[in-house]
């Protein structure tokens, strides 16, 4: 019993991980209609930074830290303004693939600044401490994960209900064009969605890279695109959902890594496909995802 | 005064005439007239030029599924694979040591290679319903997890099928008796004049059939009945049914032809090889690759997809190539300081598919077209058959 | 010329009772009419009265919450919409519905789906049927270009075209679909009072020409006074009227709800 409870805490630790992972994939979405696919990239990006100011540079990692998360914020701008917004008439799947591109771009180059390392250890505050409540142990880092996550989204919800940002977010978010009358800036909206899908990743890509895992390697990249069958399993157009999502995945991934023996018919690191299976499961069932809007067909 | 104006045909048949001289451009060619030309083909370019074809048919496909049907797929990778590694099965042997555990059924090479691309459209069939029910982005990375899940099955669930994360060997092809190998003695080879047919330039030739065949296939259905109900369906889904499209069942069409596509592909891939496949080579980032072959090249065109994918798959190998000559200042040697070349390569189509979306939507085939109406000065006319909706 | 009230048996499209909902909204409520054989039937209405949401029901693309729509004796309430359009059911689109980067030939060519059978196998290999097909229908959009004054755009792109030509092209797809019954949405909208006469003698000839019914929606009330055999008349959902015209535009609740309290005879309506 205390195993379930053990990978019950482990998963939804790693649940807070992925939600705000997804849910800054699906800001964007909401706001600009845009499937970021360079949002691995995002959390690529700040997670590099930092390890590389903590442990190459030597920085203070409330330095450091700040500083990882501004990077992720610039490179969502940068995006955001130089090559979404100028592409802004073109069909949407368009800009899809170019963001695919712009992954490429920026994966390609923090490999290249990788040079002939492959890992990358950040030294962060908790390292490898582990607490124990009630015979379930769980890594500082987890804790610490679970707990900012609670914090950020419930400073994200809150934030998107009450502030005058927020309403003005989700005004453009359900009807561009009358929003735009409203006298709300569209582009602006756009840019803060994308400030906040870099922040959000890059505070996620921190806790993908501190203990358990042994730090920023190219791993890091494909735990990344785990954002996109949690954001989708949950509704693409969905902030609840993004939740929901990431607490999925992160469930489901950390039940089938314990269980793993008992699993073993299913393959050897079956765990690493059940993002993929559960979304497919969800989608059978709900082909919008859990809480998205299913389309209402007008001629 | 006779019309000496520049036929489109004139190109088709030059281009053909130089695929089909270029095994034959050796040094033994040239020897029998005692002459000496300097740029002879080299068994390296005859392989990459392999593999380009083999990625010129899964780009084929791929672009009759979002090009013309208009769904997003990131999965075509997966059924590529399927195309591998069933040919591997049904053509190998059965090879078991206390290493290796490999099944195969030792089928004649053709009849595997066909029942591979057929296993691929039954795939391509069994997930067309899933398709149907999924809209835009939702199709996309639900098609994602066919590939994670394809890679995890093959990997982990039957390695006997796949040989795991080693790879296994892939049987060598045989048509009618005549094998596709390299002699090692000389004097077993087939000549053809003065030249040496080895494995490479054989299979270059029934490659080229193969992909002549394909291109011609797709240029006939795009411009006829199904590549305007599909290009309906993209475009205006609603109105095609009331039109009288059967909109589901085309779905389901475009799903099976263009996996059956993509298995071809994997066929040729397998067969190319030097000796090995294994799963890693079929996995997302070869998904990415064949979108960006098709997207650089152009959504839609055929001759797009032909540019897109030779662009895209042979960056790596031939800036390796130059890398390790060092003929390239700032690109790495193996295992020196500098740019890798696999990353270079991967930076600059991901470059090129920014840059052209931003600035030339309609890709390679696009700035063609453009060049070629410059050269002509005639206005623009409808786009052929292949620009999907602004 | 009167046309009295036309019984189901005979009629070529009946609509009994539908009723349709989305999210809440009731878009149409229990309405019912019957269609002529040869008729020049318009259903008018303000906006938002449920009229393209009617088009729809019967052409296949909303399925009523109730009731059922029959054509030419078959209940189509619940086919596809492919196998509406294969029975002969073709129709117009309020906002045009062209493809605007193909040339007007392959829009009208879209219309010959439904009568063409060259499948992904035949059409690769270029068979001799597939271009003996090709060639037959090919003529034939010709000669329905030709008929609605478009024989000398076909090669131009949709796009390319007036809003007016592109309406005709609209109307000439619909024509390809050689329908058995026609919907038109809208045919004059956007239009000077030149060109919306110019609009009723078309859709007159065409009905003259195919001997079909043509069920249309229209705000234009000159136009559907002057050809209109009988008009139905919605009002948030619901049937207010079914008559003649000179009937309907004496029906009280009609004038209260659409036509205003007086002379509003052939302007545009909301």
């Amino acid at each position: 019993m205390t195993e379930f409870l053990q990978l019950l805490v482990a998963g939804v630790s790693l649940g807070a991980v992925y939600a705000l992972l997804a849910l800054g994939f699906v800001v964007v979405f909401k706001a600009t209609g845009v499937v970021n696919f360079a949002h691995p990239a995002l959390l690529v990006t700040g997670a590099y930074a930092t390890a590389r100011l903590t442990s190459t540079y030597q920085w203070n990692f409330w330095l450091a830290l700040p500083v990882g998360i501004g990077g992720a914020i610039l490179l969502a701008l940068g995006i955001q303004r130089f090559l979404v917004y100028p592409m802004a008439a073109q069909a949407v799947t368009a800009i899809t693939i170019m963001t695919l591109g712009a992954d490429l771009v920026v994966r390609t180059e923090v490999t290249r600044e990788m040079g002939a390392v492959d890992l990358l250890a950040v030294i962060d505050p908790w390292g490898n401490h582990v607490i124990r409540l009630g015979g379930v142990v769980l890594p500082v880092t987890r804790l610490v994960a679970l707990v900012a996550g609670i914090v950020l989204i419930t400073a994200f919800f809150v934030w998107f209900k009450l502030s005058t940002w927020g309403i003005a977010m989700r005004a453009v978010a359900e009807d561009p064009e009358t929003a735009a009358l409203m006298g709300i800036r569209r582009s602006r909206v756009a840019a803060l969605a994308w400030m906040l899908a870099g922040g959000l990743a890059a505070v996620a890509g921190l806790f993908l890279i501190v203990f358990p895992t042994p730090g920023f390697s190219s791993t890091t990249y494909v735990a990344a695109i785990v954002a996109f069958p949690a954001a989708i399993l949950g509704g693409l157009d969905s902030t609840g959902g993004a939740i929901v999502g990431g607490l999925v995945v992160g469930l489901s991934v950390t039940l089938a890594q314990g269980y793993a023996h008992q699993l073993n018919f299913l393959g050897d690191n079956f765990y690493e496909v059940m993002p993929y299976v559960v979304m497919v499961l969800v989608l059978l069932v709900r082909p919008a995802g859990l809480f998205g809007t299913r389309e209402l067909h007008r001629v | 005064m006779s019309d000496t104006r520049l036929r489109p045909w004139y190109f088709t048949v030059a281009g053909l005439a130089l695929l089909l001289l270029i095994p034959l451009n050796k040094d033994s060619f040239y020897d029998q007239f005692n002459l000496y030309f300097p740029l002879t083909t080299q068994t390296f370019w005859l392989q990459l030029g392999l593999y380009a074809m083999a990625m010129v048919v899964a780009a084929l496909g791929l672009n009759l599924l979002l090009g013309q049907a208009g769904q997003l797929s990131l999965g075509h990778s997966f059924f590529v694979m399927v195309g591998a590694f069933t040919y591997v099965v049904l053509a190998g042997a059965e090879k078991n040591t206390s290493t290796i555990h490999w099944v195969g059924l030792s089928w004649p090479p053709l009849l595997a290679a066909i029942c591979a691309v057929l296993m691929a459209g039954v795939c391509g069939l069994l997930f067309a319903p899933v398709a149907a029910r999924l809209r835009g982005i939702y199709l996309g990375i639900a098609s994602l997890g066919l590939v994670f899940v394809g890679r995890h099955l093959l990997l982990n669930v039957w390695p006997e099928f796949s040989g795991g994360s080693n790879g296994r060997d892939v049987p060598r092809f045989e048509l009618f008796g005549l094998k596709f190998v390299t002699a090692p003695d000389p004097s077993e080879r087939l000549y053809l004049g003065n030249v040496a047919l080895g494995r490479e330039e054989l299979l270059w030739y029934v490659f080229l059939l193969v992909v002549i065949g394909a291109f011609v296939y797709y240029r006939n259905l795009v411009k006829g009945r199904p590549g305007r109900a599909l290009r309906a369906v993209r475009d205006r889904e609603l109105m095609a049914g009331i039109i009288g499209v059967p909109v589901a069942r085309y779905k389901g069409y475009a799903f099976l032809i263009s996996s059956m596509y993509a298995g071809l592909g994997g066929v040729l891939y397998a067969l190319a090889a030097p000796s090995r496949v294994s799963v890693d080579e079929f996995g997302f980032i070869l998904s990415v690759e064949l979108l960006a072959m098709v997207v650089i090249g152009g959504l839609g065109s055929a001759r797009g997809a032909v540019f897109g994918a030779v662009f895209v798959w042979c960056l790596k190998p031939v800036l390796n190539q130059y890398a390790e000559a060092g003929s390239i200042p700032f690109l790495a040697k193996p295992g020196g300081s500098g740019l890798e070349p696999g990353v270079a390569a991967t930076f600059i189509y991901g470059a090129a598919l920014v840059v052209l979306l931003l600035i030339e939507p309609g890709g390679a085939a696009a700035v063609g077209r453009r060049l070629v109406r410059t050269v002509r000065r005639a206005p623009a006319g409808p786009a052929p058959n292949n620009t999907p909706n602004q | 010329m009167s046309h009295a009230a036309v019984e189901v048996e005979t009629a070529a499209l009946s609509v009994n009772a539908v009723t349709v909902r989305f999210a809440g909204v009731t878009a149409l409520d229990g309405v019912s009419f019957q269609v002529g054989p040869r008729a020049i039937h318009a259903v008018i209405g303000p906006n938002g009265a449920g009229k393209s949401t009617m088009f729809n029901v019967v052409s296949g693309a909303y399925r009523p919450a109730s009731g059922s729509v029959q054509f030419k004796g078959a209940d189509i309430t619940r086919l596809r919409p492919y196998r509406i359009a294969g029975m002969g059911v073709a129709r117009t689109f309020q906002n045009i519905a062209l493809l605007p980067h193909e040339s007007v030939e392959e829009n009208l060519l879209l219309g010959r789906h439904h009568l063409t059978r060259a499948g992904f196998v035949t059409t690769a290999l270029r068979l001799p049927q597939v271009r003996r097909e090709e060639r037959r229908h090919g003529e034939r959009v010709r000669e329905i270009a030709a008929f609605m004054g478009i024989g000398d755009k076909l090669n131009t792109a949709a796009s390319g075209l007036s809003y007016g030509d592109q309406k005709r092209v609209e109307i000439a797809r619909a024509l390809c679909v050689e329908p058995e019954l026609l919907l038109l949405d809208e045919p004059a909208a956007g239009m000077n009072a030149d060109e919306t006469a110019a609009m009723a003698h078309l859709i007159r000839d065409i009905r003259d020409a195919l001997a079909v019914p043509i069920l249309l929606v229209e705000h234009d009330m000159g136009l559907v006074m002057s050809i209109a055999d009988r008009v139905t008349v919605l009002d948030f959902g619901k049937l207010i009227a079914d008559g003649t015209p000179t009937e309907v535009q004496r029906n009280p609740a009609v004038q209260h709800a659409y036509l205003g309290t007086g002379d509003d005879n052939g302007s545009k309506g909301g």
